[in-house]
């Protein structure tokens, strides 16, 4: 029967040689031609006609360790009852017989057994030699006996060996596979005992911290890969000691500073299958650096997303705030001019010896003067206007600032220091729109400082790289700025009282003020937001309580786009 | 003094128109006539020969540079200077603006005083 199957094959080797010692016994009995031959005729066809049924039982059967051996114990015992239908029937053969089984059985290799084989086999023949069973007419029967138990145990040793052979070829295969498995993962593998010793470490692990083989760590424990980061080292040895006690997993997840990595850890415990209780724990560590650093910049781009989608809100709500404001200011400017002129004509016509009524109608005159102030701001916050952008010298530009602020920097006793970084550097404006928010920036400082103690208004004016992303800079084609760009900036730095956090996010907001009623309009911020924007400049602002305030002023270096621009 | 300015008022808010008349009128130098639209301040124009026009730039009916135009192409009262008084005029780019003019017109914005209307208009009229 060809077949590829080991194990069938072993199967029907063990028949073979049932088949061929009962032959063997019938031809060589001693009480052949005693008409005991028929049994054993009988056996063998009974035998051969039982191999066919074996031949059709499909091969997967065989990998059943249980049908296996069960077959291999029902022919070792099918053996016995061949030399029985022989008609050779001797009690020390049987004895030797199973003796050679248990021999075989024990023995793992097969050089031993056939040592022991031919030792016992002298040993034997002696005995039946000092019987003298050698001699007289039954000798041959008995010298045969010796070939025999040769022959059985080679049998049995070659079936044992080669079981044995199979199984350590197939545990061969396991632990290939799962050396092969632990190697050539990407991530670092260790198992450690109870104090974190190493019992075992992939190369991966032994290459990133530059051991030379996993025997040089040997001996050492987790905690002293990290030997220069302690809280780190106590770190690992904790998470250790927990699953010890917790038995149950548990992750964590740690920066490297040597190799300036980020490592997600994960921790399982190895149980003794008996008694459940952790004996080791095994390691697992990953490279999670991409991973942190593309969640940082996804949490950047929300950040700036966010602060920029606060920005267009603010822009949009600006907007609508002008039209809102130039409509109601229009529809407000009429009935308040009838009221000017009325006033104005009670005025002359007062008898002058009335202080009183002359007093009350120079009030009326102020609060509608007040009025039409802000209706003005207002307007020009939101008209529609032309305005020509050119390449204006910027230091004689912040001078004349100053200079128009004269009189209030002094009556405040501010200082005032200069810092331009170069006395030619140019930006790209309009002349006016410039000179009303430098000068709206400059009276808020001196405003600030009004309480402080130290009151230093410092002018910063320098060139500067773009290299941050931010409010309208960044790569888009609508972005002020570009990355890698020059941009002009202008700071503006106060030593005054500062704005209060929750007020920040306001200040540019129309009519947030801080002020009382009759100093500010809460529009010259957000006039000059406005006018930034329509300047392709930025305008931002960092404060600190009681340490004061900078505004910062981007502008652009050179005329970007057309002279003159409607909006 | 031979004869009083007569000033013509287009306004559309009344109110305003009948203050400046009285303003106006105090001074005793004045004649003030009054149209409350556009349409009737060219026909008033026409037929009364006003010395100066007060000409509101926004009105409901006819905006105020059309009524300018309107008079300007009439030979009657193309003579006739106007001043524009207007209330969307917003800070500075008029107001400190000397010669109270936008290309060939004059310009005062609201708010007006009258003490600054008379002097506005004796420096127009002041000029050849």
């Amino acid at each position: 029967m060809a077949t590829s199957n080991p194990r069938k094959k072993t199967i029907f080797l063990v028949r073979l040689m049932v088949i061929i010692t009962t032959g063997y016994f019938i031809l060589f009995s001693p009480s052949a031609g005693r008409g005991f031959e028929i049994y054993g005729y009988i056996f063998i066809t009974v035998y051969l006609l039982t191999n066919l049924i074996v031949a059709y039982i499909p091969e997967k059967f065989f990998y059943d360790d249980k049908i296996f051996y069960g077959f291999v114990l029902c022919d070792s015992i099918l053996l016995p009852a061949g030399i029985y239908f022989s008609g050779y029937v001797g009690s020390d053969l049987y004895l030797m017989f199973f003796f050679i089984i248990s021999l075989t059985t024990i023995s793992s290799r097969f050089g031993y057994l056939m040592i022991n084989t031919v030792l016992f086999s002298v040993i034997y023949g002696w005995l039946l030699y000092e019987k003298g069973l050698l001699t007289g007419p039954e000798a041959v029967s008995y010298l045969i006996q010796i070939p025999f138990i040769i022959v059985i145990a080679t049998f049995y040793g070659y079936l044992i060996t080669t079981r044995l052979k199979d199984k350590d070829i197939r545990i061969h295969e396991v632990r290939e596979r799962y050396e092969q498995i632990v190697q050539a993962t990407d991530v670092l593998m260790c198992i450690v005992d109870h104090d974190g010793k190493f019992l075992f470490a992939n190369q991966k692990l032994v290459k990133c911290y530059e051991y030379q083989d996993e025997k040089s760590l040997s001996g050492l424990t987790i905690s002293q890969l990290h030997n220069e980061d302690e809280a780190e080292a106590e770190k690992s040895l904790n998470y250790v000691r927990s699953v010890y006690q917790n038995n149950d997993m548990a992750q964590y997840e740690s920066y490297d500073k040597n190799h300036g990595v980020w490592f997600s850890h994960t921790l399982s415990p190895i149980r003794d299958p008996s008694t459940g209780g952790v004996f080791a724990v095994c390691i697992i560590s990953k490279n999670i650096t991409d991973r942190i650093e593309k969640e940082k910049k996804l949490n950047d781009t929300v950040e700036l997303l966010i602060k920029t989608r606060d920005q267009l809100i603010q822009k949009d709500k600006m907007a609508a705030l002008g039209r809102l404001a130039s409509g109601i200011a229009h529809e407000i400017r009429n009935p308040l001019e009838i009221i000017y002129m009325g006033v104005d004509y009670l005025e002359n016509n007062i008898p002058d010896d009335n202080p009183h009524i002359r007093e009350s109608t120079e009030k009326i005159f102020n609060a509608v003067n007040r009025a039409d102030n802000i209706i003005k701001n207002i307007l020009s916050f939101s008209r529609q206007s032309e305005y020509k952008i050119t390449q204006i010298p910027l230091c004689p530009l912040l001078d004349t600032v100053l200079t128009l602020a004269e009189q209030m920097i002094q009556k405040n006793g501010v200082s005032i220091q200069r810092e331009y970084d170069n006395k030619l550097l140019e930006v790209a404006g309009d002349y006016n729109m410039l000179q009303q928010v430098f000068l709206n920036l400059v009276n808020n400082a001196v405003d600030a400082m009004k309480d402080s103690k130290e009151k230093i208004l410092t002018i910063r004016a320098y060139k500067q790289l773009v290299t941050e992303v931010g409010y309208k800079t960044g790569y888009r084609r609508a972005d002020f700025f570009s990355i890698g760009d020059e941009m002009i900036v202008v700071e503006i730095s106060d030593t005054g009282k500062g704005i209060p956090e929750d007020a920040l996010p306001k200040i540019f907001e129309p009519f947030f003020t801080t002020k009382t009623v009759n100093e500010g309009t809460g529009l010259g911020l957000s006039i000059a937001h406005m006018i930034m924007d329509r300047l392709s400049g930025t305008i931002d602002v960092e404060s600190r309580e009681n340490q004061g305030t900078t505004f910062f002023i981007k502008l652009q270096p050179t005329c970007k786009m057309t002279d003159v621009k409607e909006v | 003094m031979p004869k009083n300015i007569k000033v013509l008022i287009i306004d559309d808010e009344v109110d305003f128109c009948y203050f400046v008349k009285k303003n106006l009128m105090k001074d005793e130098l004045f004649d003030v006539i009054i149209a409350t639209n556009g349409q009737d301040g060219i026909d008033l124009a026409k037929n009364e020969e006003p010395d100066i026009i007060l000409l509101d730039l926004f009105m409901p009916d006819m905006p105020g540079e059309d009524v300018a135009d309107a008079l300007k192409e009439n030979t009657a009262t193309a003579d006739i200077p106007i001043l524009f008084v207007t209330a969307l005029a917003s800070n500075d780019d008029i107001v400190d603006n000397e010669e109270n003019k936008i290309g060939n017109n004059y310009i005062l914005p609201k708010p007006i005083r009258t003490k600054k209307l008379i002097e506005t208009i004796m420096k127009i009229l002041s000029k050849p």
